[in-house]
């Protein structure tokens, strides 16, 4: 039996392997005053073949939020691959901020590709960073992508978001009767369906460590909250209770999940102990009570509840239950997230009868619309709290776009596989 | 022997994947000659217009024409002996959450009307699908008002 699994996990892998490229980020809307960066192509020391230029993936990875405006090699007057052939006058010049060169070599371990690289401040005209990369050969692409979290972390002062991915839920189509739990590279590539159910796959949430998925299945007949092991497919049911079993999320610590059950009559929260295997009890309310969020800092919990006759966002100690209103402004806020640090929400906002994405720092009670699409639902946010996804409708099909907290840059992930919702960002993966 | 039935449960299921992974992959079938239940929307199969109750916005009140199809329902479970799986579905505004919520609140207000029409509530499960399995596709209000509905399945 364990091999037939075995052999059973391996097929599964390779067949999903083969849908590369289902999402794409394409912008609409770019921030007007990027970061201008050239990265010279990379130059390649070894004797295999260059299958994607590593720039290349750099250029399309700093670009893909509006952030920075990467020079084209064929604006560049040189192609420096060390410190010394660097001309400063050149590169501003070309009013370039930052430049980034390096070579790529072979390293002692086969197949192993080791790059060197320098990250030049121009104005100042000094190296800010200076490091070696190494990863296996047939991972350029994860190798590209770390260069450029290492790039976006040396000038943003923020963790880079590149090597991150996304999990979302596949709508069954013509092609495909299924719902499909999919996850991609944050760039598109690299999908697999990860589970497949002819009933709906509902909420997924990544672990704080990105090695598991929850999520909701209705394969039972009723709706049933699950975990999954990314790297091995393994999948375990939470235990069902009666009525809804939903909206599961991971304590930081990753030893729990909150979650909505019914049982008691009406949807409150409650908290799964995953080493005890029993539901705590959070929240009291006849009203409904759903879309618990745990705080980053592990003591409270976002939720949305109707208890004052309209779906408002609220926060509860986990310790002392005692809940408190977040939101005033309007008669619909719902589905709310913290950003990391704890202070700001971002979640749907009714307005004029119009679903948006809206965020709002929690003390100020204000709120502040970030997106001009309508039916917005499902906002996940980027790790650092820089960008934030989201699943909308564009000509009747649902589809996913983001656009960055500060609201310059807007974009939209047009899937190759068709309609496409329930969008969750994992955390920075190692 | 229940090693092999589980086996060959592992290799069918192996089968449909490899092959569902295939079609997928391959985006050159004909979309036209699909028909919409194969796109997402779920025609409520086998069911009559009186298994099947209408919601307002937001709401889970029954009104007076569903009330008397719960009515005359409830005749019939108890006459045969039926059992009743009740499964309530919203439009797709708002949140899938909150409204997996809603829809639940519209399945349980169908129970409690067939139990006070005489249904026996061991007889009675109620489910929630939320946005999850629309009637009807289209961001309008004519999908949306298919759509907020509560089935009543007898068997």
């Amino acid at each position: 039996m364990k091999t037939l699994k075995g052999i059973l996990l391996i097929i599964l892998l390779i067949t999903s392997q083969v849908g590369v490229s289902q999402l794409r980020i394409e912008i609409t809307g770019g921030a007007d005053d990027p970061i201008n960066i050239a990265v010279v192509p990379i130059e390649w020391k070894l004797d295999s073949p260059q299958d994607e230029y590593l720039h290349e993936i750099i250029r399309s990875d700093l670009e893909s939020f509006g952030e920075f405006k990467v020079l084209p090699p064929a604006s560049m007057l040189s192609f420096p691959s060390t410190q010394e052939e660097v001309f400063y006058r050149d590169w501003r010049l070309l009013k370039v901020d930052y430049l980034v060169l390096g070579q790529a070599n072979k390293s002692e371990i086969e197949d192993e590709l080791k790059i060197s690289y320098f990250i030049f401040d121009i104005a100042r005209e000094k190296v800010i960073h200076k490091a070696i990369m190494t990863g296996p050969y047939k991972s350029l692409r994860r190798v590209a992508h770390n260069m450029s979290d290492k790039i976006y972390k040396k000038i943003q002062g923020i963790p880079g978001i590149f090597s991150t991915r996304l999990a979302y839920i596949d709508k069954p189509s013509a092609q495909d009767l299924n719902y499909n739990l999919r996850i991609a590279d944050i760039d598109g590539y690299n999908g697999i369906s990860l589970f497949s159910s002819p009933q709906p796959i509902m909420s997924p949430n990544w672990s704080p460590l990105g090695n598991k998925i929850a999520y909701v299945s209705f394969e039972e007949g009723t709706s049933r909250i699950f975990t999954q092991t990314v790297a091995t497919g393994e999948r375990k049911g939470i235990k069902l209770e009666r009525g809804i079993n939903s909206s599961p999320n991971w304590s930081p610590d990753e030893t729990k999940l909150a979650a909505v059950l019914s049982k008691e009559g009406n949807p409150d929260i409650f908290i799964y102990d995953l080493k005890k295997n029993s539901w705590k009890q959070i929240t009291e309310h006849f009203g409904i009570d759903t879309e618990p969020d745990w705080s980053p800092n592990g003591k409270s919990l976002l939720f949305t509840s109707n208890r004052s006759g309209s779906p408002q966002i609220y926060q509860v100690n986990i310790r002392t239950k005692r809940v408190k209103r977040l939101t005033f402004e309007g008669t619909y806020n719902a589905r709310a997230r913290y950003l990391p640090d704890g202070k700001s929400i971002v979640f749907v906002h009714r307005r004029n009868g119009v679903f948006h994405i809206a965020s709002q720092k929690i003390r100020s009670g204000k709120v502040r619309i970030l997106t001009d699409t309508s039916l917005d639902e499902s906002p996940t946010i980027s790790p650092n709290g820089n960008v934030v996804i989201y699943a909308t409708k564009k000509n009747d099909e649902d589809v996913l776009a983001g656009i960055t907290i500060d609201g310059k840059t807007k974009f939209i992930l047009p899937s190759l596989k068709g309609e496409t919702r329930e969008p969750a960002w994992s955390p920075i993966l190692d | 022997m229940t090693l092999n039935k589980q086996s060959f449960l592992i290799f069918l299921s192996l089968f449909i994947i490899t092959a569902c992974g295939s079609i997928s992959n391959e985006r050159t079938s004909d979309v036209s000659a699909v028909s919409t239940s194969a796109s997402g929307v779920y025609s409520d199969q086998g069911l009559t217009s009186s298994n099947i109750l209408y919601f307002a916005y937001d709401k889970s009140d029954v009104n007076a024409e569903g009330r008397a199809k719960i009515r005359s329902l409830a005749k019939t479970i108890n006459k045969e002996g039926l059992s009743v799986r009740v499964e309530g579905h919203c439009d797709e505004r708002g949140t899938r959450e909150y409204n997996l919520a809603l829809g639940e609140n519209r399945a349980k207000t169908v129970a409690e009307l067939l139990i006070i029409n005489g249904v026996s509530s061991s007889k009675i499960t109620t489910v929630s699908y939320g946005e999850e399995k629309p009637a009807a596709s289209g961001s309008n209000e004519k999908s949306w008002s298919q759509n907020r509905r509560a089935l009543i399945k007898t068997f």
